[in-house]
């Protein structure tokens, strides 16, 4: 158990750089997860944490030490692979006790702790099976299990469920969480998939382009994000923009306004804003009362309708808004997504009004990417109502 | 049966049948069924790989064991096996057979082990160079080891450095057989550590590994068809080479010549008459030592040079 921390880890190749300037405090004990899309600099920064990589420039600390010449072997840590790697010419036994042969242990001891990470993983009486006797979920636990054996500082894990077949993945995420409870260690994951960053972290690192996001709960990255690029990549299916301009009164696009009081926002009016909302903040007429603080009703045509079970997915094609009078020339913007409960009448080509939950509603700046304001008060003036908060 | 075709009187008793031969009949069937003709094309390709083969060792076989007053013929009159008793009677020629399988042995683990090196450096690592690099150790393995002779004889016999006598020890041949042989063991497992998971090596180097604890914990064991390939083919190279085996000692068995000085000797056995008898007697004696290993490793090579994927 250790606290690891980044300090401007930077990662240059010859043409490119990998990751800028990375920080990142990470408390002792904590499930923390590299989230970004491909190419990011996750895997890059996690490599960089586990050795395998040197950084171009900055520290790594592990716990009180300075590890960042140490080779991989010196840092206390353990690692899951995507591709899993356990050692196919080795048996299970061999595989998990690798680390701890390595470091001279004793006989009777390697076999006490491969007994304890095999029972951990609910692997017993594998231990004399070869990796390719086994199937992809067996072996996957057998990679946990030759990480925790050495009872680390700092597991680190790179996209390990990244090869599973969908439903096992689901079940391993619950058992990752369950053995993080059980071993009390500090876990670094790595993933590209934000449904897995926000079930299992306390904290997600939302990486892309190399850089640093936004680092905090899964749940304040879903509610409050740093930026458009947090916004569109946490929650699935992802958040709404539309492109427009902030105005005296509010926001208006090519398809609708939405009014509310700008001093709040922190730029001038007349800037081109971007305006975020998730699709279960978007209301159809009839179920408007649920929303806490609804817009007013913007026209809109059912495209196609996505039944998932438990929610429907709504494409809405947005009609053209004729009194802000801008022109048609804005194709992007055209949709919107919004998820209804399973038991709507919608029917596509329906012709309907839905609203947005003025609460939810997030305006990024277009300049920068920034996010501006998280929820928008009511145009009355009757601002107490406002869950929202503004960024920063 | 009787004759179908005629009768006494001369007249057709019945529809003549086409006067066909053998090899006509076969050529219709053929015609039928042209899967016939392939086969025998195999078979006859097959026989004549074989005995083109196989005949020299025959011939030798014969040599061997007529006996010397008997006229040499295809297949010998007579029969005399004593004559590879001779071979370990006459010299020393365990002691031949003993000095080229400590060069070969010497020189395959000299080579393997470098070899290892340069194959996790080519096969693994990203530098400035690495092609040109290559190609140079390659292109080391098609000079002609005669270039290399007058030079290295100097050296050896102590005359580029005062005292530094290597003519008449393993010394004098396992260096140049290291040196020419290295490269197409470089190549081999060049191929094979590069086809070795990243993930592996990083697995094992957080477990606990060095870089070069991880070559040989778990690279080179998970590349043993290309370790083994490598291993056998610097070996049997080793063991048939001739130029610097003959050349660079007196041909004395306790100055490490090799079996090419052994045969040598053999040669000068009978002291006015040619030997071939015990000569031949001798390179079969010193074949099976190859046959056996080929034999065991067949597989092993096959299956090295051929395939060499490895699955994660």
């Amino acid at each position: 158990m250790a606290r690891v921390q980044l300090t401007d880890v930077t990662k240059r190749y010859e043409d490119v750089t990998a990751v800028e300037e990375m920080n990142l405090d990470i408390k002792d004990g904590e499930f923390i997860t590299l989230v970004g899309p491909s190419g990011c600099g996750k895997s890059t920064t996690m490599e960089m944490i586990a050795g395998l990589t040197s950084p171009s420039d900055g520290t790594v600390m592990i716990g009180d030490r300075d590890v960042t010449t140490l080779p991989p072997k010196d840092r206390g840590i353990s690692m899951v692979f995507q591709n899993i790697a356990l050692f196919p010419h080795m048996d299970v036994y061999d595989n998990i006790s690798f680390g701890l042969r390595l470091r001279d242990y004793e006989k009777a001891e390697i076999d006490r702790r491969v007994d304890d990470a095999a029972g951990i993983v609910q692997m017993e009486g594998m231990l004399d099976r070869m990796p390719d006797e086994m199937s992809g979920g067996q072996r996957q636990r057998i990679a946990i299990a030759r990480a925790i054996v050495r009872e680390p500082e700092v597991f680190l894990m790179d996209e390990p469920l990244a090869n599973l077949d969908a439903k096992l993945r689901v079940h391993m995420r619950t058992e990752l969480q369950r053995l993080h409870k059980e071993l009390e260690t500090t876990i670094i994951y790595v993933t590209h998939d934000q449904a897995e960053a926000m079930t299992m972290s306390d904290r997600i690192a939302v990486l892309n382009e190399g850089e640093l996001q936004q680092f905090a709960a899964p749940l304040t990255c879903y509610n409050e994000p740093r930026n458009e690029f947090v916004a569109g990549f946490i929650g699935s299916p992802a958040m709404n923009f539309t492109n427009g301009d902030l105005t005296g009164s509010g926001f208006s696009s090519a398809h609708y306004d939405v009014t509310f009081p700008t001093e709040g926002v922190g730029i001038s009016p007349g800037t081109p804003v971007t305006l975020g909302v998730r699709p279960e903040d978007v209301y159809p007429e009839e179920t408007l009362d649920d929303a806490a603080d609804p817009t007013e009703l913007i026209d809109a045509e059912v495209d196609v309708l996505e039944p998932m079970g438990d929610e429907i997915f709504v494409y809405l094609m947005l009609a053209e808004d004729t009194e802000s009078g801008m022109g048609g020339d804005v194709s992007g913007d055209d949709t919107l997504l919004m998820s209804v409960s399973p038991d709507s009448t919608l029917e596509e080509g329906d012709l309907i009004n839905v609203a947005l939950d003025r609460a939810k509603i997030h305006l990024f700046d277009d300049d920068t990417g920034e996010a501006l304001v998280h929820g928008v008060a009511r145009a009355t003036g009757a601002s107490a109502d406002a869950t929202g908060e503004e960024a920063e | 049966m009787n004759d179908d075709t005629t009768r006494p009187d001369g007249g057709v008793q019945t529809e003549p049948e086409l006067k066909r031969g053998p090899f006509q009949r076969w050529i219709n069937r053929s015609i039928d069924d042209p899967e016939r003709a392939y086969r025998a094309m195999f078979y006859v390709a097959t026989g004549f790989f074989l005995v083109t083969t196989l005949f020299p060792f025959y011939f030798l076989l014969v040599l061997a064991v007529t006996p010397e007053a008997a006229g040499l013929q295809l297949v010998p009159a007579a029969f005399d096996f004593g004559v590879f008793l001779d071979v370990f009677r006459q010299i020393n020629f365990l002691r031949y057979m003993f000095n080229s399988l400590v060069l070969a042995l010497t020189t395959t683990a000299i080579v393997l082990l470098l070899s290892s090196l340069a194959g996790y450096v080519f096969g693994r690592l990203e530098f400035p160079g690495r092609t040109p690099l290559m190609l140079l150790v390659l292109a080391i393995s098609y000079f002609p080891p005669a270039a290399f002779f007058v030079p290295l004889y100097q050296l050896f016999t102590g005359n580029v450095i005062q005292g530094l006598v290597l003519y008449n020890t393993p010394g004098a041949m396992i260096l140049p057989f290291s040196s020419l042989f290295m490269p197409l063991s470089i190549f081999i497992l060049t191929t094979f550590y590069g086809q070795i998971p990243d993930g592996l090596e990083d697995a094992a180097r957080v477990e606990g590994t060095t870089r070069l604890g991880a070559l040989f914990r778990v690279i080179v064991p998970l590349s043993a068809p290309g370790v083994a390939t490598a291993g056998v083919l610097t070996f049997i190279a080793v063991y048939n080479e001739f130029f610097f085996s003959q050349l660079m000692n007196n041909g004395q068995p306790e100055n490490w010549a090799p079996i090419v000085g052994g045969l040598l000797q053999l040669q000068r056995a009978g002291q006015f008459q040619v030997t071939y008898g015990i000569m031949a007697a001798g390179s079969i004696i010193a074949v099976v030592p190859v046959a056996i290993l080929v034999v065991v490793a067949q597989e092993k090579i096959v299956s090295g040079l051929t395939a060499g994927a490895l699955k994660e």
